[in-house]
């Protein structure tokens, strides 16, 4: 026992290690900015360029968008796949899957193809980005949708509104939706991050976003990607435990309801 | 015209016959249930009442309506499933007034009438609990308002003791019971329980294999079974395929034993082979007062039940069973001992063979 308990210990400080290392030795460089002492004049001058609030307003805005039309999209299909066609669910499961054995530059100039030329022209709008992000994003969603409606008994809940006089938008609005809130939220949270962070599509179609400043920047100053960098992950970190924070709330009120 | 008419519904499911030539009327305040093993298509048939599913043939009437493709959210019906069906992120009050703010009644109407259900599922106060916070059997109770709360002209229940420990099924079954004679609701109950069905219908309808096996009171499904499958199934009971010996005089006989039997045997001829059934409590020992029919054989086992002694009995090759009332002064015979028992000629029921 002692010794297995050794062996787990030193993997798992090693892993620490091999993770953290990188994060503090960027912070560390971070903070040299000024010659001799540490500071956060990185961190300052970061955030005084304006091409910065540009670009990470615009990812900001996509993630948002990428999140709304998700929903739209995911909630009412997961819904209706538990509910009327679950034999049809590893299918979609397995399309939601496609962006894992897909590279997203292959997605990318397929969408450039597709939506380049006649007949239908899309590549001056944000679309093609969006609806790239949406595919992206969808292991993430379609997930945490399924998790959440397979932990209530959807087919029993709606039938119940139905009889009693419930149309759809009752039902998907104040029963199905307030149900399944802690997992739709936790899909929202990890599309955020992911929306945030990439940097492929926004690249190949040409809009601003925060990692391709980052990375043009990058290629010209020393101190603050780095700094910028810290930020992202802090920002993929503080959605990570907003998803944590929130699960082990939704867990508590699960144990209660079957421990009765 | 009955209330509730089910006019020779039939569902299928690909290959699959649920139900099958269901023909049914229901009256007004009366409680129907249907009793069955799981998978004969009870619920099937309750799911179609209630429109969840539409008939392959046949029509559902409503109180003279034809509501066969009417959709469930406008059918004047109430449905109480057999669990776990309480919206989990409302309150009692919110629960049982969903239906009646999804017709916009007015705020004081709703909390009016939530307050009359609570009262009348004798659970005052629980407004603003949880139902997680509630036991099983008071989900249940909570379930039953919500589906009277809107004054449903027909209401409709699936199983929804099965999750219940027994205690709570027998008290809760008679409450519902209560309820529904209060109100006067029709009322179709599904179960697979015999004693269940038995205890609170007014009428009950066997199930089996998709279709209706025979329709009648408690004490008609009890005392004359018409089917060997209904006989089986409701109570314990002691079949056997018996010949006939004489038309006539109603006398037949299997295993070497002579019976006769006060059913007609109309449409048979001597030498024919047909299922009788006697049901265990008819049976008695010879010793205590003999009746038309004598059965010698030999005691195999005795099993104490509380109020009641099972004893079976072997005739030949089959095993009878036969129940006596427990009293302390009762004396048992001995595994192995040899016995006579007795019934009367009405005791031993013909069956009808089972369709083709
Ligand atoms: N939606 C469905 N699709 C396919 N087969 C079904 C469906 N619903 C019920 N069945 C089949 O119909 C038969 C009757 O089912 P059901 O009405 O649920 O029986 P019960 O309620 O008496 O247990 C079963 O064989 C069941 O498998
Ligand atoms: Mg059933």
């Amino acid at each position: 026992m002692k010794r297995v308990n050794l062996f787990a210990w030193i993997i798992f400080i090693l892993g620490i290690i091999y993770f953290f290392l990188p994060l503090f030795s960027t912070f560390e460089f971070s903070l040299r900015m000024k010659k001799g002492v540490y500071s956060f004049e990185a961190y300052r001058v970061a955030f005084q360029d304006p091409k910065f609030y540009y670009n990470f307003g615009y990812s900001v805005l996509w993630a948002v968008l990428t999140i709304l039309f998700s929903l739209i999209l995911v909630v009412p299909t997961a819904y209706w796949v538990h509910w009327r066609l679950p034999k049809a669910r590893p299918i979609v499961e397995f399309i939601t899957l496609m962006p894992f054995v897909t590279p997203a530059v292959v997605l990318t100039f397929g969408l450039i193809r597709l939506y380049g030329s006649p007949p239908l022209v899309l590549t001056s709008t944000p679309i093609p980005l969006i609806a790239g992000y949406i595919v992206l994003s969808l292991p993430y969603m379609f997930r945490s949708v399924d998790a959440g409606l397979r932990a209530i008994d959807i087919r029993t809940l709606t039938e119940a509104a139905l009889s009693l006089g419930a149309g759809w938008g009752t039902i998907i609005t104040q029963v199905i939706f307030p149900n399944i809130r802690v997992a739709i939220l936790s899909g929202v949270f990890l599309t955020f991050a992911i929306v945030m962070g990439e940097f492929v599509f926004a690249s190949l179609l040409s809009w601003p976003a925060f990692a391709t400043y980052l990375e043009e920047i990058g290629s010209m100053r020393a101190y603050t990607p780095q700094a910028l960098s810290l930020m992202s992950f802090f920002i993929t970190w503080s959605m990570m435990m907003l998803i944590q924070w929130l699960g082990r709330g939704a867990g508590r009120a699960e144990e209660i309801a079957v421990g009765h | 015209m009955a209330f509730l008419e089910i006019n020779n519904v039939s569902k299928y499911f690909g290959k699959t016959t649920a139900v099958k030539d269901f023909d049914l009327k229901v009256e007004k305040g009366e409680l129907v249930s249907f009793l069955g093993p799981s998978g004969c298509g009870k619920t099937t048939t309750l799911r179609m009442v209630a429109g969840f599913e539409v008939p392959s043939e046949g029509q559902i009437i409503i109180d003279g309506k034809d509501m066969t493709f009417t959709p469930p959210n406008q059918r004047p019906v109430g449905m109480v499933f057999q669990a776990y069906a309480l919206f989990p992120n409302m309150t009692v009050a919110g629960n049982i007034g969903f239906g009646l703010k999804i017709a916009k009644k007015p705020k004081e109407e709703i909390e009016q009438r939530v307050k009359e259900m609570l009262e009348l599922i004798h659970m005052p106060g629980f407004e603003n609990r949880y139902p997680h916070q509630l036991s099983g059997g008071q989900q249940q109770r909570v379930a039953l308002a919500r589906a009277l709360a809107m004054h449903p002209e027909v209401l409709l229940l699936d199983e929804p003791l099965s999750a219940l420990d027994a205690k709570i099924r027998v008290s809760l079954r008679a409450e519902i019971r209560a309820i529904q004679q209060e109100l006067g609701i029709t009322t179709i109950y599904v179960t697979h329980d015999q004693e269940e069905a038995l205890s609170i219908s007014d009428r009950v309808v066997v199930m089996n294999n998709a279709r209706i096996e025979q329709v009648g009171t408690p004490f008609q499904i009890y005392n004359f079974p018409q089917t060997e499958f209904v006989a089986q199934f409701v109570g314990t009971l002691n079949a056997v395929l018996a010949e006939i010996v004489d038309v006539k005089d109603g006398l037949l006989r299997f295993d070497g034993q002579q019976v006769h039997t006060a059913d007609k045997l109309e449409g048979y001829r001597n030498g024919d082979r047909i299922m009788v059934a006697i049901r265990p409590e008819r049976l008695s020992f010879a010793h205590e007062g003999r009746k038309a029919n004598i059965l010698t054989g030999t005691i195999k086992n005795i099993t104490f039940l509380g109020s009641i002694v099972r004893i079976q009995v072997k005739l030949g090759e089959s095993v009878f069973y036969m129940d006596t009332f427990n009293n302390p002064y009762l004396t048992l015979p001995n595994i192995g001992d040899p016995t006579e028992i007795t019934c009367s000629k009405e005791a031993v029921l013909v069956l009808q063979q089972q369709p083709a």
